[in-house]
This record gives structure tokens, C-alpha cells and sequence, in this order.
């Protein structure tokens, strides 16, 4: 996360750091595309699919969620008290996504082929469905963001038109978005379902669409709330934090009821005598149910916790944690007993991982400091407002 | 109902563990090297010792292939004449195959820069869809694994355990996953020798499929939810907007902050 103020000496801790994740990242990429898939992962036959799908793609996409929840919020219901955070959740959302298409370079066996997807249509197959929502959602974030950019063009001829285009499509863009990505988020579980016969009982159920549609969109806001909050701490801008707390007020009912609704589905689909067992998964199971919901539950709800900035945002960061553990236990905790593979990450695929994080969050740092996607004054949030928010979008 | 569907039939009980169709197979896939004990990118058929018992594992050609339904570009398909073959120019290396595949059935070539996957092909292009038996049953010695009609198969199945009170009166294949041109017929329980037993006989494409049938009907009730909300809630604006001009004032937004 980008902590540094802005400080006079050249090298600083987060300078270093910064280098050592790219060196990492540059040489794992070396593994992967030169030396081969042998060096770079712990990937094998019984285990194909790894850290790169379980964290890069299901993680980036669900965590992208705050854009849709939010945009749908501000743009299609109205609700106008979120407009100054409607922007930075789309462009979290977008880096999300290009993260994720970025991480299929490193996914697929034969990236330079990806274009496939695009001709060899196979509609049977739910991932042809999650690459398509992938392409098509990158497609209307890079519409839904790019007013930021246009408006600091200086042609004035040109980003007349285009505003005037934008302006009158947005809406349309908007509730396109809101459609794909909510179809999006309940595809990726649906990739899972034809694991049936492998996957351990407590994570298998025909309802994983919308198991992860439902956790998706409080770990988005989280996501959301935690990005706010860092840029009012480090880049210098404005966002009320009586806004961030009303977003993590949502959350916490949001987590109840896919509490709730993950319960009673496990028991129906014959779960329950797996709850107690003592096995690793049983473990890693209670795991995912402490972060994800006991825990934040308890913070979004302590008044001494939510009374202070950094409780709303460490109760996020909380939600975001056990929503990495559960995707991680759906594509990889809950299918090796079946294959037998005792997976565990290489350096090289965790390098590769922090890379992209990173890649996104110093994208992220610079559109704040050059772009009007943040207010800047707490004075000014009506201006800002009346010339940013409002002019780029209905 | 004569169809010109193929399959192998594979009777455990009779296999030697000579590994005689291991040899074969590699042969006929231009493959060298000694028979291996686990499937490998060189090894697509292999007989394994399951406590005494010599059992043959490789692709099961499902008559709804789960690796097909699968894969992203549909780079896998079930041809008329049973074997599930793959075009290995349409992958893109995904790998969803090799999960999907309720019996673990595909690998992958992860020494290579540019990797397929790889899995029994039921000799399609060289001997079967010329008419030829697989080069496995033209090579077993015993006639442990033979070929031909799938129909013609089912019945030397049943007439075999009707015949010798050994068999389990099962043919793996016939139903699971909602079939198979594999067939096998074994004395011991087909769980006992690693088979997986399917909770029911439904093929899991159709396990997935009536998941993503749902997923246009999301789409098209919320999207017209959401059009008729936004509908509201731009009337509300418009009104606002109306209400606000007649003050002279832009935006009716933002007020709030600017009170406090
Ligand atoms: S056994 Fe596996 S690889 Fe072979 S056709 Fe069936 S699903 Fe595909
Ligand atoms: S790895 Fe190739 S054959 Fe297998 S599902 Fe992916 S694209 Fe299809």
C-alpha cells in the first residue's frame, strides 16, 4: 500500500521495497516465459491450477466489485451522497480487471493464442462465458474511466465531443457494467461446479454462483473503504470519513446474510456432519468464517471500533482477508484431497502475484495525484463535484 | 438402436499385467520408452497393480465429456464414432480440461514452452476412423481389452457376467457420467480399484449447464429492475433539477456538506 509521503530523500523504505518486488517479479516473469513452467510454479498434473487463478483471478475480479456496487448506487439509484467515491471505486474496479487480464498472460499455456477465445466459441463452458464478461467489463470500465484522462487533454474540439457522447451514453455504459460484472462474479463460481465430484463437501454446492456473487460485493466495498482511506492518508485528499463508515455500515448485514444463506445451503446439500470433523479442511473452513464474518461482524459493530478511521479501515482489511481465504479454499484447499496434491505456492507465482498488486496500486497512486478522481479540498467537494463527478457522468 | 458408435471393453479380470497395450500405445503415438506407472504427457494408457488386480487407466471417452464441456474454446469433441479427440491448434492452455475431467484423465506438458494437453485420443485419426481396432486391443495377448460396436460390446459384457458368477454384476461405463465408450468388468468392487463413483449417473456438463441457464435470466430481470429504478430515481433528479434552477442553483448536490 502506498504509505509514502511525500518526503525530500531519494531513497526511502517503500523506494526499496518497490525495487525488490519489481526484481522479483521481472525474474519470475523470466522463469515463466523462458526457462518454463517447471521453474516458475508448483503447478502439476494433479494440481493445474494454482495461486495465479485462485488469488490473481478470483480475488482481482471479486475484489473489483466495489465499482459495480457502487456505481450502480450513484448513477442508477441515485443515491448522490456517494458521488465523490463513485470514480476511485470504477477505476479500482478497472485496475482490478487489468490486473486480471495482465495475470492470464501469466496463467495461460499459450498466452499469445488468448485471441482464440474470441473466434473458437464454445457457449458450454462457463469459463468462455467468464473470459467474455472479463473482455466485454474491461471494455465498459475503460469507457466508465476514461472522462479522467479525456479531460486532461488539451483538445478542446475533441473532448468536447467526446464528453458530449459520454454524457449521453453513460447510463447506458453504467447499467451495462452493473449487468456484466454481476453475471461475471456469479461465473466465476459457476467454473466450479462441474468440480462436483472432487471438491470437499463444504465448499461444493450447486449454489456457488451465487455463494460468490453474494461475498463479492461486501469484500468490493471493503476494498474500496480500504483505498480511501489510504489515499486521505498519504495522497492528501478529501473523502469524508463519515462516508467510509456509512459504506462499512452496509457491509456488515451484507456479511450476515451470506452467513446466513452459506449455512443453511451447506446443511441442505448434506455439509453439516463436515462442519466438525477434524480434518484440515474443517480448519481451514472456521478459518474463512472468522475472517470473513465473525470478526468484521464484531468490528462493524463495536461503536469504540467504527468511532475511529482506522477501525473502519482495519475491520475492511479483515473482510478482505477472509475473502482471499475463501477463494483460495474454493479453487485450491477444497480439491486436494481429491487430486492429492499437497500444492503450495512457488516464489516465483507469489512474486509474479505481488507484482501485479503492486502494478495496480501505483497506478492507482498517480491517476489520485494527476487525475480529478479524488477531492481534493474538503471545501471545494462542490466544485469538485460540479466538475468532475457530475460533468463525466450523468 | 444400431448405431456405429466404438468402444473397447476392458475385463480386468483377464488382464496379465504384461503391459503389452502400454507399449502400443507409446508406439502408435510415436512415443519411446519403458511403459510408466502413472499417466504422463508420454504415457496416455497405463496399467496399474490395485492389490493384485491389473487395472487399465487412461481417457474414458465419456459419451458427454466433461473435459469438452469444459474447455474454453472447444478444443474437445465426442465424435460420432466415440473417441474424444482434441485440436490441439484451437488451445490456448487453460488447462479447465484437466480439473473438469471427473477421472483426472488429461496432463499437461510442463517441460515445454509452448504446452498442449495431452490424453488418449482412441487412436482416432490413425485406426479408428479407418475402421482399424486401437492399437492397445490389437496388441493385448489374453484379449483383456478388445474393440468394437459399443452396442456389440454391452451385450459380450452381460452375456460375460450372466455366464461366471465372479463378475460384479456392474459394466463401468454404460451409465456413469452418463456413459462411456471405456467399458470395464472386474471380480472386485469397482471403488476398491479407484474408479469414481458418481452420486448420480447425470453427466456433469448438465451439473454446470443448469447453473449458466440462470445467468441470462439474472441479467434480463435485473436489467430491467435497475432501468425501471434509474427511471425513478432520474425522475426524482429531473424534478430536483427543475425545483433547484427555479432557485438559480446548479446542482442539488453537495448541499448538505456545505451547511455543516
Ligand atoms: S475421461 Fe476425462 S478426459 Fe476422457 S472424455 Fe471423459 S472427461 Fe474427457
Ligand atoms: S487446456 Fe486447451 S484443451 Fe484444455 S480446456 Fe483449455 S483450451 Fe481446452
Amino acid at each position: 500500500m502506498p504509505e509514502t509521503k511525500t518526503k525530500k530523500p531519494i531513497i526511502t523504505v517503500w523506494r526499496v521495497i518497490l525495487g525488490v518486488i519489481f526484481l522479483a517479479g521481472a525474474y519470475a516473469t523470466y522463469l515463466r516465459f523462458v526457462v518454463g513452467w517447471s521453474a516458475a510454479t508448483n503447478l502439476s498434473d494433479a494440481q493445474p491450477w494454482g495461486m495465479w487463478v485462485g488469488v490473481a483471478t478470483l480475488c482481482g475480479v471479486g475484489l473489483s466489485a466495489g465499482g459495480f456496487a457502487t456505481a450502480a448506487a450513484v448513477y442508477l439509484l441515485g443515491m448522490e451522497r456517494y458521488r465523490p467515491i463513485a470514480r476511485a471505486a470504477v477505476l479500482v474496479a478497472f485496475l482490478g480487471y487489468v490486473s486480471v487480464c495482465v495475470g492470464y498472460a501469466y496463467e495461460l499455456g499459450l498466452p499469445w493464442l488468448f485471441w482464440h477465445a474470441l473466434i473458437y466459441w464454445n457457449p458450454k463452458s462457463v469459463l468462455f462465458d467468464v473470459m467474455f464478461c472479463i473482455l466485454a467489463y474491461t471494455t465498459v470500465l475503460t469507457i466508465e474511466v476514461s472522462p479522467a484522462i479525456v479531460e486532461r487533454l488539451p483538445f478542446n474540439g475533441f473532448k468536447k465531443t467526446y464528453m458530449h457522447w459520454h454524457h449521453r451514453l453513460a447510463t447506458a455504459v453504467v447499467l451495462a457494467g452493473v449487468l456484466l460484472s454481476s453475471m461475471h462474479q456469479s461465473y466465476l463460481g459457476g467454473l466450479f461446479l462441474i468440480f462436483r465430484d472432487k471438491m470437499y463437501p463444504l465448499w461444493y454446492t450447486p449454489a456457488l454462483t451465487t455463494m460468490f456473487y453474494l461475498s463479492a460485493i461486501p469484500a468490493g466495498l471493503a476494498m474500496v473503504i480500504i483505498t480511501l482511506y489510504l489515499c486521505n492518508r498519504s495522497l492528501g485528499t478529501k473523502v469524508d470519513p463519515k462516508i467510509l463508515k456509512e459504506v462499512a455500515w452496509v457491509i456488515s448485514p451484507m456479511l450476515i446474510l451470506y452467513f446466513v444463506w452459506r449455512m443453511v445451503d451447506l446443511v441442505k446439500h448434506g455439509g453439516g456432519p463436515y462442519l466438525f470433523k477434524p480434518t484440515s479442511e474443517a480448519a481451514y473452513f472456521w478459518l474463512e468464517m472468522a475472517l470473513f464474518v465473525f470478526l468484521p461482524v464484531f468490528m462493524l459493530n463495536n461503536r469504540w471500533v467504527m468511532n475511529r478511521p482506522e477501525g473502519v479501515y482495519w475491520s475492511s482489511a479483515v473482510v478482505i482477508a477472509g475473502f482471499i481465504t475463501n477463494r483460495v479454499n474454493v479453487s485450491i484447499n477444497a480439491l486436494e484431497r481429491a487430486t492429492q496434491a499437497n500444492y503450495i505456492p512457488k516464489w516465483p507465482e507469489m512474486a509474479v502475484t505481488v507484482m501485479l498488486v503492486t502494478c495496480a496500486i501505483l497506478a492507482f497512486r498517480y491517476a489520485v495525484i494527476y487525475l480529478d478522481i479524488l477531492p481534493k479540498k474538503a471545501k471545494s467537494t462542490r466544485k469538485w463535484l460540479a466538475n468532475a463527478g457530475v460533468a463525466a457522468n450523468a | 438402436m444400431a448405431t456405429n458408435k466404438k468402444a473397447l471393453l476392458i475385463d480386468i479380470t483377464k488382464c496379465i499385467g504384461c503391459q503389452a497395450c502400454a507399449g502400443a500405445c507409446k508406439e502408435a503415438h510415436g512415443v519411446t520408452g519403458d511403459p510408466e506407472p502413472k499417466l504422463s504427457e508420454t504415457a496416455l494408457t497405463v496399467v496399474q497393480d490395485k492389490n493384485g488386480k491389473f487395472v487399465r487407466k487412461q481417457c474414458l471417452h465419456c459419451e458427454q465429456p466433461a473435459c469438452g464441456s469444459a474447455c474454453l474454446v472447444g478444443a474437445i469433441t465426442k465424435t460420432a464414432a466415440g473417441p474424444v479427440v482434441y485440436d490441439k491448434s484451437k488451445c490456448v492452455g487453460c488447462r479447465y480440461c484437466m480439473i473438469a475431467c471427473p477421472h483426472s484423465v488429461p496432463r499437461y506438458e510442463w517441460s515445454k514452452l509452448a504446452p498442449y494437453m495431452k490424453k488418449c485420443d482412441m487412436c482416432y485419426d490413425k485406426r479408428v476412423s479407418k475402421g482399424q481396432p486401437t492399437a492397445c486391443a490389437e496388441a493385448c495377448p489374453v484379449g483383456a481389452t478388445i474393440f468394437g460396436d459399443r452396442d456389440e460390446m454391452l451385450r459380450e459384457a452381460r452375456r460375460r457376467i450372466l455366464d461366471d458368477p465372479k463378475y460384479v454384476p456392474h459394466i463401468y461405463g454404460e451409465r456413469e457420467y452418463g456413459g462411456a465408450s471405456m467399458l470395464f468388468l472386474s471380480d472386485v468392487e469397482f471403488e476398491k480399484l479407484g474408479f469414481m463413483i458418481p452420486p448420480t449417473e447425470a453427466p456433469l456438463p448438465e451439473v454446470s449447464k443448469a447453473a449458466l441457464d440462470e445467468a441470462p435470466m439474472v441479467v434480463l430481470v435485473g436489467g430491467t429492475m435497475l432501468a425501471g429504478l434509474y427511471w425513478i430515481t432520474n425522475r426524482r433528479r429531473e424534478v430536483l433539477l427543475a425545483e433547484a434552477q427555479k432557485k438559480t442553483l446548479k446542482f442539488p448536490v453537495g448541499d448538505e456538506e456545505e451547511r455543516s
